[in-house]
C-alpha cells in the first residue's frame, strides 16, 4: 500500500491526487498518432503514471527525444513540461548542453533502437561515459518503425519481422553495452509489464546519474508476428524476470510498507526512495556487473529476454559534478556574474602590455 | 651603403619541433619592442615534428602586414628544403645559414653568411645544442639589422618567462652569435631596424585569444568543442581565462566546458544550452561545420540561439589543414538542407575578434538563431596589433524571453512562433519556467508550435524566418568604408584580407588606379554595402578562395542593375594573401 496520495470526490467520481495535490490528468499529453496497439503508447502511459506517482513537478521536467515513432511520443505525455524532439540519434548531446546550463531540470528522454543503436550509438556511449543525469528510455522494437520496418541493430539473430527474410546479423545488446561502460543504472523491461516497468521507471527517476531502461516495445505493424523475438506473444512467453520490483517512495515510510514473505533486498535511491527486489529464483545482485552480463548472455543464448534491474552503481559523480561549476544553475545567473567588470578588462589589457 | 629602414621581409626555413618557434618570436617581439611596425606569420605543417616550417617576419613603416612578395633575408636551417629555399631567392638576397648543415650554398648572386651554429651551441649546452642553434640566427639577425640589446633581452625574458636558466643561456647564445657576426660578416646588410615611437598601449595577440576573451565578456555559459586546427587555441584560451575571470559567488565557474565526442555532439550541446536559456558556443573549422550541418538547420527552424566560430582552414576535405582560406563563407551563410540563412560575423582585426566575440551572443539571443563567427587561420593563429580591448558598450541583450506570468499576460495572443511585434521575432519561454510549455521540434509547426504539415502554415513560417534574418542586416556591424573622391572603382573584401588591403591599395595607386574600399563585416550584408556598389562604376570583390563566394552571394542578392558592375578576384593557394598577387589580378579582371 502506497501512501502519498489523497482522494476526494468530485461529482460522482473519486479523484486521486499525488503528493503535490495534482491529478493524474496534469501529467497527460496530446492524443497519440501511433498505430493502435503500438508498444510505445503503453510506455507513454507508464511515464505519465510514474511521474505522477513520484510527485515530480511537471514544469521541472524536460522531455527529450530523437527521431522515430518512439521519439514522437513526448507529444503524448507530460503536456505541462517543455520538451525537444531533436534530430535522429543526437538527443544525448542536446540533453548534455541543456543539463550543463540547467542541472535542476529532470530530463526524461525517449529514443528508439534505430535512434540509439545505429545513428546515435556514439552519443549514447558518451552520455553514459559522462554519467549524464537523465532517464534514457529506449523503446526497442527491433525495427525502424517510422521508415516502415527495416531491421535495426538490436534485433536478435534468427528473429523475423512480418515481411522479408530473418535477420542474420548479431545484435547489439544495449544493456550489456551500458553495463560494460559503467552506466550507473541499467534495467530492461517490457512495455506490456506495467507493474515492473512503472517501478523501474520510478526508480530511474529517483536516481541521480544516467539511468538506461531498455524497454521491449512491439511494433504491431511491422514485427508483431510470432517469429519476431519482439512480438507480444514471444516476449510474454520468453520473459525471464530477474526479481519482482517494488518502488517505495521517500514520502511513504518504509516501516508502513508490508514486508514480503520471501527473500528480498532493498536498494536506496538518491532521493531517499527505495527499490525493493524480491527474489524469484536465483539472487541477482545489481551491484555485480559480471552477474548482470552473465544474466544477459545466458538469456540471449536461450532466445529469452531478461528483465529487471540489471546493474546499479549510485556512487559515481555526474556530468556536471566534475566541472567545478557554481551551485546555482547557470541560466539563472544575473549579468554581473556573466560579464566580468570593466576593471578586470583593464587588468587583462595591462597584463598584455606589460609582457 | 644606403640603408633601407624598417622595410624588409625575413623568411626563416626550419623544421617544426626544433624549437625554432621561440627564436622566431624573439625576433618578432624584439622588433616590436623597438617600435618597428612588424607582423609575423607561421606557415606550419600538419605534423608534430620534423616537417618543414616557414616563419615570415615583415617589418614595414607603412604598416604592411601581408607576407612580403619577396624575401630580403632568408635563414636556412632545414636540410630537407635547403636547395628549394635557396633556389627561389631573388639576386641580392641575404642568406644566413647554419654551416654545420654541411650543405652547399651555390648562390654567388646573393650575400651568403654562414655560422657554425650547432657547434657554437654545443659550447653552451651539448644536450640542448639542436634547440639552442636557433638562437644563433637570432644573434645574426640582431647584428645585421641592428636590433637593440635591450629589446632582445626583454623579448627573451618574455619568451622564457620565469625560467632564469633558459633566459641566461639563450641570451648568451644570442650575444655570442652577434659577436661572431660582427667579426666575420661585417656590415653587409642594406636592411636595418630603426626605433620608432611606440605607444605604450599596444601589444600583439592572436585572433583566437582575442575572440576567447570576447566570448568570456559576452557571458558564455557553455563551451563544447572538439579539437581541430586552427580553432583549438580559441577553446584552449577560453579554458585558460575562465578561472581567472568568471567565478560565481561560491568560487565555482559560471561556464561549463565540455570536450565533446565529435562536432555533431558539440553542435547539439550548443543547441541544448541555447534552448534551456544559456549562452552556448562551440568553435571548429570547415570539417566540423560540415558535420554540424543538420543541427544548424534545427537551430534555424526551431529558432534556438547559439554561436559557432568557424576558424577557416584550406579545404575541401582535410585539405591543407594548417593553411589559411576564406573557403567556408557560402557554407556558413546557408548551412544545412532546405531554405536556411544564418547570421555571419566577420572580424578583420583582433579588436573585432574581441568585439564580435561578445556581440555574437547578443545577436543570437536577439534573433533567436544561430550566429557564426567567421575567422581564419591567419587572423586566428598569428599575432596582430591592438592597443587594448574595449569594454562592451551595451548591456547583454537576452532577447524576447518571457520570464514570469506578468510578462506573459502582457502579450496578446501569445504563441511560441507568433509574430506579435511584426519584426519576425516571436517570444519564447524557457524549460523549467512552467510558462507556456511546448515541445520544440524540427518538423513543421504552426504559430503555437503544434505539429503541422499545412502548406500555408509552412509557407508563412518560412517567410517569417526570412523576414526575421533580413531584419538583422542594418543591426549587424556596418561595413568599414574608405572612400576616394575620384574613385570609380570600388573593392569589396572581408575578414583577414584587412591585413593586406593597405598594401594592395598602394600598389594599385602606384599604377594609377585609385580605389575605394568596403570591408564587409557581417552577413546578411548591410544596406551600406549595396549603396557602395551603387556609387561605383566597377566593383571588385576580392577574397581568399577559388570561386568567389561573397561575389556569388552579392550576385544573388543585389538588385539586377548592380550585378553587372561586379568583378571577382578570388585566389587561394593556402598562404595568407600577398599584396602583389591580388593587385595584379585586379588589373587583369578590370582590363578584361
Ligand atoms: C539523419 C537522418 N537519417 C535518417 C532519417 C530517417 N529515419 C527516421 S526515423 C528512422 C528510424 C527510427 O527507428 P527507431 O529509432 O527504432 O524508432 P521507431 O520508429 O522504431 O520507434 C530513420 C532511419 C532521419 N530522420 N534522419
Ligand atoms: S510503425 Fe510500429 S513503431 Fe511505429 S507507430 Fe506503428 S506500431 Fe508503433
Ligand atoms: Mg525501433
Amino acid at each position: 500500500m502506497q501512501t502519498g496520495f489523497s482522494r476526494y470526490w468530485r461529482d460522482e467520481d473519486m479523484v486521486k491526487l499525488n503528493v503535490l495535490n495534482l491529478e493524474k490528468s496534469e501529467y497527460k499529453g496530446g492524443k497519440s498518432s501511433l498505430c493502435p496497439g503500438c508498444g510505445h503508447d503503453q510506455i507513454s502511459n507508464i511515464i505519465i503514471q510514474a511521474a505522477w506517482e513520484n510527485g515530480i513537478k511537471p514544469e521541472g521536467i524536460a522531455k527529450m527525444s530523437g527521431i522515430g515513432c518512439s521519439s514522437k511520443t513526448p507529444a503524448y505525455f507530460l503536456a505541462k513540461s517543455h520538451g525537444f524532439n531533436t534530430v535522429h540519434g543526437r538527443m544525448p548531446s542536446v540533453t548534455t548542453g541543456a543539463n550543463m546550463v540547467n542541472k535542476d531540470l529532470s530530463f526524461i528522454a525517449v529514443s528508439g533502437d534505430g535512434d540509439t543503436a545505429s545513428i546515435g550509438i556514439g552519443q549514447f556511449i558518451h552520455a553514459i561515459r559522462r554519467n549524464l543525469d537523465m532517464v534514457y528510455i529506449i523503446e526497442n522494437n527491433g525495427v525502424y518503425g517510422l521508415t516502415k520496418g527495416q531491421y535495426s541493430a538490436t534485433v536478435e539473430k534468427g528473429s523475423k519481422k512480418k515481411k522479408g527474410a530473418p535477420n542474420e546479423q548479431a545484435p547489439i545488446d544495449l544493456c550489456a553495452m551500458a553495463v560494460n561502460l559503467g552506466c550507473t543504472f541499467v534495467a530492461r523491461s517490457f512495455s506490456g509489464s506495467k507493474k515492473q516497468l512503472t517501478a523501474l521507471l520510478r526508480a530511474a527517476m529517483s536516481h541521480r546519474g544516467m539511468a538506461v531502461i531498455d524497454v521491449i516495445s512491439p511494433c504491431v505493424t511491422f514485427a508483431n508476428n510470432d517469429e519476431s523475438y519482439r512480438s507480444y506473444n514471444y516476449v510474454k512467453t520468453n520473459d525471464e524476470v530477474l526479481h519482482i520490483v517494488d518502488y517505495i517512495a521517500h514520502f511513504s515510510p518504509l516501516s508502513e510498507v508490508e514486508v514480503p514473505e520471501g527473500e528480498f533486498s532493498d536498494i536506496s535511491l538518491f532521493d531517499g526512495s527505495t527499490l525493493r527486489l524480491e527474489t524469484v529464483s536465483d539472487d541477482h545482485d545489481p551491484r555485480d556487473a559480471v552477474a548482470a552480463l552473465r544474466a544477459i548472455h545466458e538469456a540471449t543464448q536461450d532466445g529469452r529476454h531478461v528483465t529487471g534491474l540489471l546493474y546499479y552503481d549510485p556512487d559515481q559523480p555526474t556530468a556536471t559534478d566534475n566541472l567545478g561549476l557554481t551551485q546555482a544553475p547557470l541560466v539563472g545567473l544575473p549579468e554581473d556574474k556573466l560579464r566580468p567588470s570593466p576593471e578586470s578588462l583593464e587588468e587583462v589589457n595591462a597584463n598584455f602590455r606589460a609582457r | 651603403m644606403d640603408k633601407i629602414y624598417n622595410d624588409f621581409t625575413i623568411n626563416v626555413a626550419t623544421a617544426n619541433g626544433t624549437g625554432s618557434q621561440s627564436a622566431n618570436l624573439i625576433i618578432l617581439h624584439s622588433l616590436f619592442e623597438m617600435g618597428v611596425p612588424v607582423s609575423g606569420k607561421n606557415l606550419f605543417p600538419s605534423n608534430i615534428s620534423g616537417l618543414p616550417t616557414w616563419f615570415i617576419i615583415r617589418a614595414s613603416d607603412r604598416g604592411y602586414q601581408a607576407p612580403g612578395d619577396e624575401t630580403n633575408i632568408q635563414i636556412v636551417m632545414n636540410k630537407d628544403t635547403w636547395e628549394k629555399d635557396l633556389a627561389s631567392l631573388d639576386p641580392g638576397t641575404i642568406i644566413i645559414y647554419n654551416e654545420d648543415a654541411k650543405l652547399p650554398v651555390d648562390r654567388d648572386d646573393c650575400v651568403s653568411l654562414g655560422m657554425p651554429m650547432t657547434t657554437m651551441a654545443r659550447g653552451i649546452s651539448p644536450k640542448m645544442a639542436r634547440l639552442m642553434a636557433n638562437m644563433y640566427y637570432v644573434g645574426g639577425i640582431a647584428h645585421l639589422l641592428g636590433i637593440e640589446e635591450d629589446s632582445i633581452a626583454s623579448a627573451v625574458e618574455q619568451q622564457f618567462r620565469g625560467k632564469e636558466n633558459a633566459i641566461s643561456m639563450n641570451l648568451q647564445a644570442i650575444s655570442e652569435a652577434r659577436k661572431y657576426a660582427s667579426e666575420n660578416w661585417g656590415d653587409v646588410s642594406r636592411y636595418s631596424a630603426q626605433s620608432r615611437e611606440k605607444s605604450d598601449d599596444t601589444f600583439l595577440i592572436e585572433g583566437n585569444e582575442a575572440t576567447a576573451l570576447g566570448c568570456i565578456y559576452g557571458g558564455i555559459n557553455m563551451l563544447s568543442w572538439y579539437p581541430i586546427t586552427p580553432s583549438s587555441s580559441l577553446a584552449e584560451s577560453i579554458i585558460k581565462w575562465i578561472p581567472k575571470l568568471r567565478e560565481g559567488e561560491d568560487g565555482g565557474s559560471t561556464c561549463a566546458v565540455v570536450q565533446a565526442e565529435d562536432e555533431l555532439a558539440a553542435a547539439g550541446m550548443v543547441l541544448g544550452a541555447g534552448w534551456a536559456g544559456g549562452r552556448g558556443m562551440t568553435c571548429t573549422s570547415g570539417p566540423g561545420i560540415s558535420l554540424m550541418s543538420e543541427f544548424i538547420g534545427l537551430f534555424y527552424f526551431a529558432e534556438v540561439p547559439g554561436v559557432i566560430w568557424d576558424i577557416n582552414r584550406t579545404g575541401p576535405s582535410t585539405g591543407l589543414p594548417t593553411r589559411t582560406q576564406q573557403g567556408d563563407l557560402a557554407m556558413c551563410y546557408e548551412a544545412s538542407h532546405g531554405d536556411t540563412q544564418h547570421i555571419v560575423l566577420i572580424p578583420g582585426t583582433v579588436d573585432e575578434c574581441f568585439e564580435f566575440g561578445w556581440r555574437a551572443f547578443d545577436y543570437a539571443e536577439r534573433f533567436q538563431t544561430l550566429v557564426f563567427g567567421f575567422g581564419d587561420l591567419d587572423l586566428g593563429m598569428n599575432r596582430w596589433n591592438t592597443s587594448g580591448f574595449v569594454y562592451p558598450d551595451q548591456d547583454m541583450d537576452r532577447g524576447k524571453v518571457i520570464r514570469n506570468q506578468e510578462e506573459m499576460d502582457a502579450i496578446p495572443n501569445f504563441g511560441r512562433y507568433r509574430d506579435v511585434d511584426g519584426d519576425g521575432i516571436a517570444y519564447r519561454t524557457l524549460p523549467g519556467s512552467g510558462l507556456a510549455p511546448i515541445l520544440y521540434r524540427g518538423t513543421g509547426h504552426d504559430e503555437d508550435g503544434i505539429y503541422s504539415e499545412d502548406p500555408q502554415v509552412y509557407y508563412e513560417a518560412m517567410q517569417r524566418l526570412k523576414r526575421k534574418i533580413d531584419g538583422s542586416r542594418d543591426i549587424l556591424p556596418a561595413p568599414v568604408i574608405r572612400e576616394e573622391d575620384e574613385g570609380d572603382v570600388g573593392i569589396i573584401f572581408y575578414g583577414s584580407m584587412e591585413n593586406s588591403i593597405v598594401e594592395i591599395d598602394d600598389l594599385l595607386e602606384g599604377r594609377g588606379l585609385s580605389v575605394s574600399t568596403c570591408r564587409v563585416r557581417a552577413l546578411p550584408y548591410h544596406s551600406e554595402v549595396e549603396q557602395f556598389v551603387e556609387r561605383h562604376d566597377r566593383v571588385v570583390v576580392m577574397e581568399i578562395n577559388r570561386d568567389g563566394q561573397l561575389y556569388g552571394i552579392l550576385r544573388k542578392e543585389l538588385p539586377s542593375h548592380l550585378i553587372k558592375k561586379l568583378y571577382s578576384v578570388a585566389y587561394s593557394d593556402g598562404l595568407p594573401p600577398r599584396a602583389r598577387e591580388y593587385a595584379n589580378r585586379v588589373f587583369e579582371v578590370l582590363e578584361g
